[in-house]
């Protein structure tokens, strides 16, 4: 219709052409996450899926170095303002290869938390990875957790080191001796090539009564058969603790939850050398 | 990492149940059909008036957090400013990782009415609640899962304020009798899970991040 407009008010007619454009544009983007079937829903835009694949290829192949620097930290549960304060605080920072987030990103388990904790983790220059955690996985959880990021299970290898990265959230499980999947975990590990480090990250440390106390002593007599294993690293905590808890030559850490403003750089090299720096921000607010 | 209970007050699924008894208790109330006055009424009039406890609109609605499509049904009353109505909705496997079944019960007030045109009329303001109920969930949390207040939260029950306007048109009468009518309106919703999370964010989160979008038909017969 618009093009039999009178010549004579072309200003009117371009006017009217920008503001149906906006408008249908404005609905046609806006109105797709606006109109939501439910907080459960598991739908994402495509740019927004698979954002653990997509980081993995940002951070591509370390060269000519055995040395891996990353970033250690914990809960993004319902912490934006302090998400957006960790972003500014890790850009800051030089050399770091990757920033590891070990889990329960979302505290309802909701799409637009997901988006929420992405959107701003997105802002960060290094790539970052990420680990389920139980809030995670509560509702439709589960879902929406392989659409924006990937699998629950999954390993990656950088700078001579293997990173496996497991669902350990037993309880959200029922305890039903399925998480972790210890065969998955054992295969990872007897998979020694190309990697002469190990590092295994999750969400509940083995210590704690969230895990499948089922699968406890398998679990921990899988990390302690692996000669190259550096440490475990988990959050769920919300706090840093290091230890060898069972007493078996094994470290495990925990570290912060956003809400802390406090984060780790562990830096891995040589046979099983690693250093634990922590960094403090922003805690005048 | 469990939460503390933060909201003491939280009980969302007695706020359902007196939502979804609403209409029951209208149902309940005069059935005095054989009275004096009844009959008196209806033998004055050809057509008796409609009983104000019966469902007088049928809705159909996309979105506003409970369901891809929703069916509804219910009641005007305080001279059609204030609206009752419980919806059921449906969210597909392929949206959600797993097929949601949403039971909702929503109360609408619409203070004000403004003619445009002889059958066309604008309801500039609607405000209200809503409670729902949701089946289906992958993890709903099942009794005995968790050490008591693990989580604070309901994953099947929200709760949240409506905001919304509406265009009504009266349609052509058919037969002698209250003229149907049909409304389009569209509702801005949000939810407690969300709210929560904005009142604790208030620098990273806006409005706009918690705002849900409902559009929707009503048929009022």
């Amino acid at each position: 219709m618009l093009h039999e407009f009178p010549a004579c008010l072309p200003w009117l007619r371009d006017l009217l052409r920008s503001g149906l454009q906006l408008l249908a544009g404005g609905l046609l983007l806006g109105s797709c996450q606006l109109i939501e079937y439910s907080p459960n829903q598991a739908y994402v835009p495509v740019r927004e899926r698979g954002q653990t694949a997509r980081n993995l290829q940002l951070l591509g192949a370390a060269t000519g170095t055995d040395t891996v620097r990353f970033v250690f930290v914990g809960d993004t549960q319902r912490f934006y303002d302090e998400t957006e304060a960790f972003v500014t605080s890790v850009n800051q920072q030089r050399g770091i290869d990757f920033v590891l987030v070990a889990g329960d990103l979302s505290d309802f388990g909701l799409t637009r938390e997901f988006q929420w904790v992405n959107r701003r983790l997105a802002a960060l220059r290094p790539p970052y990875l990420t680990v389920i955690g139980n809030h995670d996985l509560v509702g439709n959880g589960r879902a929406i957790y392989q659409h924006v990021y990937g699998p629950l299970n999954y390993t990656f290898d950088y700078a001579g080191t293997r990173f496996i990265l497991l669902d350990t959230n037993g309880r959200e499980d029922g305890f039903g001796g399925r998480v972790p999947d210890l065969p998955w975990l054992r295969r990872q590990l007897a998979d020694t090539a190309g990697a002469r480090r190990t590092v295994v990250v999750s969400h509940v440390p083995p210590t704690d009564e969230d895990f499948d106390p089922a699968l406890v002593s398998g679990y921990t007599a899988a990390l302690r058969a692996d000669p190259r294993l550096v440490f475990h690293l988990s959050g769920h905590v919300h706090r840093f603790t290091a230890g060898q808890p069972f007493h078996d030559g094994v470290s495990y850490l925990t570290t912060y939850s956003l809400k802390k403003r406090r984060y780790h750089i562990l830096t891995v090299w040589g046979a099983r050398q690693f250093r634990l720096e922590t960094v403090a921000y922003g805690l005048d607010k | 990492m469990r939460r503390a209970l933060l909201t003491t007050w939280y009980k969302p699924h007695a706020l359902l149940l007196a939502l979804l008894a609403l209409p029951l208790l209208a149902a309940a109330a005069p059935t005095d059909t054989d009275s004096v006055a009844v009959l008196n009424r209806r033998a004055d009039r050809p057509t008796a008036p409609r009983r104000w406890y019966l469902p007088n609109h049928l809705t159909v609605q996309t979105g506003g957090g409970i369901g891809m499509l929703s069916i509804g049904t219910g009641l005007s009353l305080a001279h059609d400013r204030l609206d009752l109505d419980v919806l059921a909705g449906y969210v597909p496997r392929q949206h959600a990782g797993t097929t949601l079944s949403v039971v909702a019960a929503k109360a609408k007030y619409s203070p004000w009415k403004l003619p445009l045109a002889p059958r066309l009329a604008l309801t500039p303001l609607s405000v209200g609640v809503y409670t729902s109920y949701t089946w289906g969930l992958r993890n709903p949390g099942k009794p005995g899962q968790y050490p008591d207040d693990y989580y604070w939260f309901s994953n099947t029950v929200r709760v949240g304020p409506v905001l919304g306007s509406g265009l009504s048109y009266v349609l052509p009468s058919t037969t002698a009798g209250h003229p149907h009518k049909l409304t389009a309106y569209y509702e801005l919703a949000t939810n407690d899970l969300y709210l929560i999370s904005y009142a604790q964010n208030r620098r990273a989160l806006s409005l706009p991040d918690i705002a849900t979008l409902a559009l929707g038909l009503k048929l009022t017969f």
